[in-house]
């Protein structure tokens, strides 16, 4: 691996100071399963590596059925994935963390650190959109909150500033009738990039459709929200002919890239099968 | 025959330190002052290099050895070392003034740290100048296609083309009642060992080169080691104990073992140079792709009148193994299914891609794919179960093999018919395929045959010594590599079974070119049947001593004595009887008798067969396949060790399932560079994705040249699964795929393309 | 610059002078002396340096040397249950035909233990959900389930299984 030098700061002060002082140069380092895997690849080629793992309180994971579930940055996709109360009210989440890499990388990988990867194709983004996910930003006296949906701006590229790091993620308390669903495309069941990634999370009335998001990773520079999709099916009976119009839908705000993992074309019929069976599968979840 | 070693799962001589962490892998050895090399590589699939600027790398602190190709013996070699042999072609350089390939070794570092020597690569400054180049086959074969060799024949052939022919087929095809042509194109799987290629030099104070390494062929690797630096034999050491992996492509030379071995010499240390897994897939060996045309004559009632093909391989940027692929890729295509009037043709061209080397199935993976498909498409049109169609046809005692030898025994039938009735053939095909939803199902079935060595290509020989201890254990000491498969332990049993003795009391020396008698390698699934067969015959030499040394004790002839269990007795004579031990023993102060036996072994040939059997499932939304349950039959002979042989059958089905579905090495047509260099990209099969899988063993046709009967098994299980999946993929959904991998989108375009064929509901058909 | 690293390997305090690029993997296999850990691709893709570190499984390729400092760590060379006594894994990978070339084994073991001491019971899918990270290129999986599934089998019902 390329030579660094290496900090372990005991606090959040210390640790975005230290940002600051190697503006540009430093990279934090949380699981590390993409960091260390990008400075080997020389993709990232940082002279100051700031672990965060020291620093107390940000490895909690906390659920109230009134505030929802709230993570610290530290928490990995193995807690998560395991978490009785991720798996009950956001199983779509508990799912796309379940598909993370294997066990050996989810027990480092943090859903923090895939967030600030901010990879188009990573697993958890599509179904904490889509469960309304809130991060919060530190940074040197300093604080700020931003709606995940908001937090993207390109591959690998966030909101984020230099100094900033994320501390916290929350998502809101589920209501009754609601179902999040995560479907995940690629050639091999396990140990895969996704070719496609569709998230659903919705609440029924009956069978009357009162909150839907359909969230698409792996098919546009960043995970994006088929919002005409959302809008088609609002408010209706989800039969199957609205299923397949929104599925329809989902597939033509699509903007997916051809490459090794698969075509443009076969990725958009892609969003349009998984979409479909997504919200069938949530449909089945709510009854 | 009543065997009390051999066809036993005994406890494998290696498996202890494997499982314990405790074997040592050429990676794992380290030596005092040891350096770590690294290797710059070109960006770039052709070009001359102008010029190369090592100044600012030699001054960085802690580099030691810098080596480019001004630097290193301008000596023309075989990538492939086979001895005298028709396989393997001589046109590579250690380092060459051009780049024929996009990661292709163009200086080499030493330096006190990975890190170092890899900053040093960042360092080094070379110069190209760009020539045109030829990524594909059709535009290697254009005629103003850039040579990427200056070798005979030229025009991009690696050698001239292999034909081969028998009969006419001419009548062949004016007999036949159906005639089927098609076109075929396989991928480019790549071994992916779970070893990185590794090796570990060191030079004494007297000149002499001792090389850890992870290869399969220690002998060879001395060889053309000694000839490309001048050094006798005896001063060129090779080592290898414990490998992970090879599947045929460590047969070859990669660059690293000779930067390694001169930047030891350049820089008076050890020095240990590990790829990366990067690495182990640029400058590794796959599969040749290939393209095949196939053409077969057939009569009514099934039987082939004729058969012609033109095979076509991508050899990459050097010929490696192309001759010997090509050449058994061409000939395998005479057998297997009986037909008395072919004409094959087959070819191998240069490319500016990595190099295609030496792979489980050799050529046959390439051949018999179209081969069986075909069969499977004639049998539809002759309105014939295709098993029945190939059990018809299947190639059986007397018929002349693709070696020239004849068949022996009915193997191939017998693993159809074992096969059919294990799965219920009949009723599982008549199953109506499920019509509702997204999901089918189908069966199909695949066959192949592969031979035992490497005969006729190469003329081999297998040597061993055995030697009795003075306490009646014994030393078998042999050149074979033991690359994973428990090699080692089957020819343990083999000698223990020839000698009597207990398995425990045999063990076995190998791994030291120093001290083993010569190897070929451990390729061309011989090691059992040649080594073995060696193994066996010098047991039987020692046997022979022993019992002359016992019949004076026991006052018998030595025709009337037999062994059995670590014990002589005379036979028919209950009760009369010494150990082993005691008839080797010191007695009336003397030494214990030095009984050594020493064997070489020349094969001919032999083959081995199989029938697969595969469930598949097809998702028609996702064009999704996945592989349900595998009941692969072989026939081997006689099984030396039943669960090991099981589990090389087993992990050749992975193989093969990937090959057939996910596994291909993308090279991007542009600019030659890989587009999948790793193991997420690259894509095997997992444990979640591999099926079950019932294997089944049969012994019906033993080879007399066999110890004990036996024949390979190494290569054998690759072959047939990839028909077989291909097969049971056009019974679920009814679309026929010419290539491997078949791919999902593939699968979707074929339902669609299908679906706008097919005539609309209510017009008559 | 090299810092030091107290860490617990199986059962042993060590203090190992490490540069802080190091890895986890690294450090085993050069400053403890401990190879049975293999690097097969060294990003995390396959799971032969597998070890258990504070009690998880994990990729030692992907954890850097320091960060193990005051930790726990685990390699195959720790896994027996006692110093001539194989752990129950390692024997039925031998009778089981779960190990040919090897490479994979020592990761693979590690990671079936970890299974069983959270999962004493798996089924065969979650046999193969846990082992998803480790690839074998050489048994297919089938022997390595096996291997798996009848250790889990004996070490309930303490009656020895076999092939």
């Amino acid at each position: 691996m390329r030579r660094f030098d290496y900090f372990e700061p005991q606090t959040l002060d210390e640790a975005v100071a230290l940002l600051s002082r190697y503006n540009g140069t430093a990279n934090v380092l949380a699981g590390g399963t993409d960091l260390l895997v990008e400075i080997k690849e020389q993709i990232r080629k940082p002279d100051h590596v700031i672990n965060i793992k020291k620093i107390p309180g940000m490895n909690r994971l906390t659920f109230d059925p009134v505030a929802g579930l709230n993570f610290g940055s530290l928490v990995t996709a193995r807690e998560i994935e395991t978490s009785p109360d991720v798996r009950r009210d956001y199983s779509g989440l508990a799912q796309a963390a379940s598909e993370v890499g294997s066990i050996q990388v989810r027990n480092r990988a943090t859903i923090v650190g895939n967030i600030c990867r901010a990879s188009p194709s990573a697993d958890t983004l599509p179904p904490l959109i889509a469960d309304g996910a809130i991060v919060t930003v530190f940074s040197e006296g300093d604080e700020r909150r931003v709606a995940l949906e908001d937090f993207f701006v390109g591959p690998g590229r966030t909101v984020l500033r230099p100094n900033e790091i994320v501390t916290a993620v929350e998502l809101p308390a589920v209501t009754p009738h609601s179902a999040s669903i995560y479907i995940k495309h690629g050639r091999r069941k396990a140990m895969e990039l996704a070719t496609v990634g569709v998230a659903v999370s919705l609440t029924l009335e009956g069978a009357v459709c009162r909150r839907i998001r359909i969230v698409l990773g792996a098919v546009a520079p960043t995970p994006i929200r088929a919002k005409k999709a959302e809008a088609l099916a609002q408010g209706h009976a989800l039969d199957e002919d609205l299923i397949e119009a929104a599925a329809q839908t989902a597939m033509d705000e699509s903007r997916p890239i051809s490459n090794i993992r698969g075509s443009a074309a076969y990725r958009r019929e892609m969003v349009r099968v998984l979409t479909a069976r997504a919200i069938r599968q949530a449909q089945e979840c709510v009854q | 025959m009543n065997m009390s070693v051999v066809g036993k799962s005994v406890k494998r001589v290696d498996t202890l330190g494997k499982v314990t962490g405790l074997a040592r892998y050429a990676g794992d050895l380290s030596l005092p002052g040891m350096l770590h090399a690294k290797i710059k590589r070109s960006n770039i699939a052709h070009a001359s290099i102008k010029q190369i600027d090592v100044s600012k790398a030699r001054a960085l602190p802690g580099v030691k050895a810098v080596l480019t190709h001004q630097d290193v013996p301008r000596v023309l070699h075989y990538g492939s070392p086979h001895p005298r042999s028709a396989s393997v072609t001589k046109d590579q350089y250690i380092l060459d003034n051009k780049v024929r390939y996009w990661g292709e070794g163009v200086a080499a570092v030493a330096a006190i740290s990975e890190e170092i020597a890899e900053e040093a690569l960042d360092l080094i400054e070379v110069e190209y100048e760009k020539l045109p180049a030829a990524f594909t086959v059709e535009q290697a074969l254009c005629p103003d296609a850039p040579l990427i060799h200056d070798t005979s024949p030229g025009g991009n052939l690696v050698m001239d083309p292999v034909i081969v022919t028998r009969g006419d087929i001419e009548r062949g095809f004016a007999e036949a009642d159906l005639i089927i042509e098609g076109e075929f194109k396989g991928g480019r799987p790549t071994p992916a060992y779970m070893e990185p290629n590794v090796c570990l030099c060191q030079w004494d104070g007297n000149g002499k080169l001792t090389v850890w390494i992870s290869t399969q062929a220690p002998f060879m690797v001395r060889g053309v080691i000694a000839e490309v630096l001048g050094l006798p034999l005896n001063n060129v050491r090779v080592l290898v104990d414990h490998m992970g992996g090879g599947f045929g492509a460590k047969q070859d030379l990669f660059q690293n073992e000779f930067l390694c071995v001169l930047l030891a010499r350049e820089s008076k240390r050890p020095v240990r140079m590990e790829l990366s897994r990067k690495e182990t897939f640029l400058s590794g060996r796959s599969r040749h792709p290939v393209h095949v045309w196939l053409k077969q004559g057939f009569k009514k009632d099934g039987t082939i009148t004729a058969r012609q093909a033109l095979l076509t391989f991508n050899s990459g940027a050097y010929g490696s193994h192309a001759p010997g692929v090509t050449g058994v890729s061409t000939a395998s295509l005479t057998s297997l299914y009986r037909c008395e009037n072919v004409h094959l043709e087959g070819r191998a061209v240069y490319t500016n891609t990595p190099i295609a080397g030496a792979f489980r199935g050799y050529g046959c993976v390439q051949s018999y794919y179209p081969l069986d498909i075909q069969m499977d498409e004639a049998a539809e049109r002759l309105g014939i179960d295709p098993a029945e169609l190939k059990l018809r046809n299947a190639v059986r005692g007397d018929d002349i093999a693709p070696s020239g030898h004849a068949v022996t025994g009915h193997g191939l039938e017998d693993c159809i018919r074992r096969g059919m009735a294990e799965v219920k053939w009949s009723e599982v095909r008549a199953q109506a395929h499920e019509t509702s939803g997204a999901i089918r199902y189908g069966w199909g079935m695949g066959c192949e045959m592969h031979g035992s060595s490497a005969y006729p290509g190469i003329k081999e020989q297998g040597n061993a010594i055995v030697k009795m201890n003075e306490d009646g254990t014994v030393t078998l000491v042999t050149g074979t590599t033991g690359l994973g498969t428990g090699a080692h332990t089957a020819l343990a049993q083999i000698v223990a079974e020839e000698l009597g003795v207990k398995f425990e009391d045999v063990g076995v020396v190998h791994g030291d070119t120093d001290v083993t008698p010569w190897d070929i390698g451990a390729f061309a699934s011989h090691t059992t049947f040649m080594g073995g067969r060696a193994a066996q015959m010098a047991a039987a030499e020692v046997k022979k001593q022993l019992l002359e040394r016992a019949a004076e004790r026991l006052e018998a002839a030595p025709g009337d004595l037999d062994i059995a269990d670590g014990m002589i007795s005379v036979k028919g004579v209950p009760g009369y009887q010494i150990s082993v031990r005691e008839a080797i023993a010191p007695r009336l102060g003397l030494p214990a008798a030095h009984l050594v036996g020493t064997a070489s072994y020349h094969p001919t040939k032999s083959y081995s067969f199989a029938a697969h059997f595969v469930q598949v499932k097809v998702d028609t939304k996702t064009g999704q396949i996945e592989v349900v349950k595998v009941v692969p039959v072989h026939e081997i002979g006689r099984t030396i060790h039943p669960v090991a042989a099981a589990g090389q059958i087993e992990g050749g089905i992975q193989q093969g399932i990937g090959h057939t579905l996910t596994e291909d090495y993308v090279i991007d047509t542009t600019d030659g560079h890989s587009l999948n260099p790793s193991f997420v990209d690259y894509k095997m099969p997992l444990s979640m994705d591999m099926p079950p899988i019932h294997t089944i063993i049969i012994e019906t046709a033993p080879n007399p040249g066999g110890p004990f009967g036996a024949k390979g098994i190494a290569e054998d299980p690759i072959i047939a699964i990839g028909p077989a999946i291909a097969n049971a993929v056009y019974h679920a959904i009814g679309v026929r795929f010419h290539h491997y991998p078949i791919t999902p989108e593939q699968v979707l375009d074929g339902l669609r393309k299908k679906n706008e064929a097919a005539p609309r509901p209510g017009i008559a058909a | 610059m090299k810092q030091v690293v107290a860490v617990t390997i199986n059962g042993e305090a060590h203090e190992l002078a490490v540069e802080p690029y190091r890895s986890l993997l690294d450090m085993l296999r050069n400053e403890a002396g401990l190879t049975g850990t293999k690097k097969g691709c060294d990003v995390g893709d396959c799971g032969a340096c597998t070890v258990l570190l504070n009690g998880r499984p994990v990729n030692s390729c992907l954890v850097l040397a320091l960060e193990v400092n005051g930790g726990d760590v685990v390699t195959i060379e720790g896994i027996q249950s006692g110093p001539d006594r194989l752990h129950p894994l390692q024997e039925n990978m031998m009778k089981f035909g779960g190990s040919q070339c090897g490479f994979c084994s020592p990761g693979i073991i590690v990671m079936a233990k970890a299974l069983l001491d959270e999962n004493p019971n798996p089924t065969e899918d979650e046999i193969r959900f846990a082992l998803a990270g480790n690839i074998c290129r050489c048994t297919g999986y089938t022997k390595i389930i096996e291997a798996v599934a009848a250790t889990a089998k004996q070490l309930s019902s303490g009656k020895e299984i076999t092939p």
